[in-house]
């Protein structure tokens, strides 16, 4: 279902659960559609800035935490002396650390609205990758390092250490069973492997963390020595694993049902906007209340037999209506096939809106550089934005691109403008996306807000081209298809 | 690739300065033994002769005062605190000799605690037999409960073993 990809087969997803996933490309919103063209450029409400977190005041918080952490092992951890005190005392501080970072983990995709709004959904699950390859390394490297610790100590070899631990030591074996399934989630969450196993497999394995981090909680209490003679650590300690479960039980499960219940978002249409290309037009009521904004994705779950559990994250491909909305995919999964067979009043359960890449209201011109299915979320924006938009529009093939006609109507009924770059590099005679050519095609760049929208290369090397180009780092917006 | 390398090194460096920050035992650790509780007390009972032995690797926890064998003498010395937890031993003497030492109390927060006494305790309390003193090593890895149990020990000699 990556439309971006030219390749079939299941989206590629390094992310945890996240699947920010394959926004699809917009289809052409002609009249006679579900709903009329949407040209006349709306005014576009400034972003609200409360509730909405910076990278630097999350990640400031993550560290803080990690400090507070190592503290409680330096309390509980009278001296370090030996080889075995060396190899125990490491052991101990990265149990303590990966007990934080699961939970840590977890939040980051507990799909907390001011993460969601401030940081985005691409960059939330870079990290949980990131921080998930790194967290599953420190339990194993904590396990390994308090067998190793411990038979020092004891005198005794390696192997009657793990026999001691697994069968003497309180909840060891739940905990170490733990380990494996979350060894087994990296393993599979790995690139090469990702790209072998279908996303509902991936999706599925995922949830075994949940029941990793249960049956690893008990061990830290039972045997850590920062816990065992601390209440109030032990109290502190359940409260932040307590206050992560609540948040994922409340914004994964309540808010959706709520929202459902309020909403009642149905299946209203299906059109086919071109070869494999199908727009599902969503209805439901009080819409306007969800404060979705172009440029936003929901996570759609559509409840028929074979679809109910679970949800997919596809962008809006227009501005979102009263009473509708609208997504665009493209066939490129079993789950996007499976849409093409979806009957108006098929029930829908929307979780969103989601998507740090909205307009930033600052006033000024505004260029939207998109490639490939990147302009998904810009062809929404480019039907909204006030003011002066010139779009960029890069393809590989003139096959490639979508809604050429919606594009150039909307472009000539608002007074905007639209360049289509279209080849390979080899065709085009060198970088298409040069900070010489984007300067050509759009001027006075560096004065304008600049949207990038594309797969993970394109938008890098776009941001390189435009940074070189002297567009200032706070101007550029970016979202980014395949993590 | 670069920051993977780079992310090993940071956390295994931040690791060694976190753990290098702590004392290293400068001297043997201290063990502060507590006046309170388990005076040195004396007592001798006429008792069957059957004794309780130790198992190898074992060795006897909770008084042996109450079922001693005619002219044996139980000696319970102060409970010495560790930074792991108390602890506290009983000497069984005849004719002023050492012949058997029991574990009153010992650090049992954690596993890891009982695991290094069930070593260390055996070690310890057959230093003592061989050496009929206080004067004995401290068996590496238990440092502390080996202080402990020197503290112990030497104030129930005090006491008039």
């Amino acid at each position: 279902m990556t439309s971006l990809a030219k390749r079939p087969g299941p989206a590629r997803h390094a992310g945890a659960d996240a699947y920010p996933g394959p926004r699809q490309p917009p289809a052409p919103l002609r009249s006679g559609a579900a709903h009329g063209p949407r040209v006349k450029p709306r005014s576009v409400r400034p972003q609200k800035e409360s509730g909405r977190v910076s990278a630097r005041v999350v990640l400031t918080v993550i560290g803080l935490g990690a400090i507070v952490v190592i503290a409680l092992w330096w309390r509980s951890t009278p001296d370090v002396s030996g080889l075995g005190g060396w190899l125990t005392g490491a052991g101990e501080a990265l149990g303590l650390l990966a007990g934080y970072g699961v939970v840590v983990l977890v939040a980051l995709m507990a799909r907390l609205p001011p993460l969601e709004r401030g940081i985005g959904s691409d960059q939330l699950a870079r990290w949980h990758s990131m921080g998930g390859r790194y967290v599953v390394s420190v339990v194993w490297a904590h396990a390994l390092l308090i067998v190793w610790g411990y038979a020092v100590q004891a005198h005794t070899s390696v192997t009657s250490e793990t026999a001691t631990l697994l069968t003497q030591y309180p909840d060891v074996l739940m905990a170490t069973v733990g380990g494996f399934l979350l060894l087994g989630v990296g393993l599979i969450s790995m690139r090469a492997a990702r790209r072998r196993v279908r996303y509902e497999t991936w999706y599925y394995l995922h949830l075994y963390t949940y029941l990793a981090i249960a049956l690893a909680f008990s061990h830290q209490f039972a045997d850590g020595a920062a816990f065992v003679s601390n209440l109030a650590a032990r109290f502190w300690w359940s409260a932040m694993y307590l206050t992560v479960a609540v948040l994922i039980a409340w914004y994964r499960f309540v808010v959706p049902l709520r929202a459902f219940a309020r909403h009642r978002f149905h299946v209203t249409g299906l059109r086919q906007e071109g070869p494999g290309v199908i727009s599902v037009y969503i209805g439901g009521s009080h819409l306007d209340e969800l404060d979705a904004e172009p440029g936003q994705f929901f996570r759609w779950r559509f409840l028929t037999r074979s679809m109910w559990w679970s949800s997919h994250p596809y962008s809006l491909s227009a501005a979102p209506g009263k009473d509708v909305l609208r997504i665009t995919v493209k066939d490129a999964g079993d789950h996007s096939r499976a849409l093409s067979r979806l009957k108006p009043g098929t029930r829908v359960i929307a979780e969103g809106p989601y998507g740090a890449f909205t307009a930033t209201g600052s006033g000024r011109g505004v260029v939207l550089l998109a490639g490939g299915v990147g302009i998904t979320p810009l062809r929404a924006m480019f039907a909204t934005l006030p003011g002066p938009v010139t779009l960029i529009y890069r393809a590989s093939t003139p096959q490639d691109v979508v809604f050429a006609e919606e594009l150039d109507a909307i472009a000539a009924a608002r007074g905007a403008i639209v360049h289509y770059v279209i080849g390979s590099r080899a065709e085009l005679g060198g970088d298409p996306l040069s900070p010489r050519v984007l300067r050509s095609l759009a001027p006075g760049l560096v004065e304008q807000d600049v949207y990038v929208c594309g797969p993970d290369g394109m938008t890098s090397a776009a941001i390189t081209a435009l940074r070189a180009a002297g567009v200032p780092k706070r101007s550029i917006h970016r979202e980014s298809f395949e993590f | 690739m670069r920051r993977v390398i780079l992310t090993i090194v940071g956390t295994i460096a931040g690791l060694v300065a976190l753990l290098s920050f702590k004392s290293h035992l400068p001297t043997a650790p201290s063990a502060s033994v507590s006046t309170a509780g388990g005076s040195g007390s004396t007592s001798g009972t006429p008792a069957p002769s059957s004794s309780p032995s130790t198992v190898p690797g074992e060795f006897p926890m909770g008084s042996l005062a109450g079922k001693l064998p005619a002219g044996e003498t139980a000696v319970t010395g102060h409970v010495a605190t560790t930074v792991y937890g108390p602890v506290q031993i009983q000497l069984i003497t005849r004719n002023s000799k050492i012949v058997k030492v029991a574990v009153l109390q010992q650090p049992m927060n954690t596993a890891n605690d009982i695991q290094i006494g069930e070593f260390a305790f055996p070690k310890l309390i057959g230093e003592t037999l061989a050496a009929q003193t206080a004067k004995i090593d401290a068996v590496s890895g238990a440092s502390y409960t080996s202080a402990g149990y020197i503290k112990s020990l030497q104030s129930a000699l005090d006491n008039g073993a």
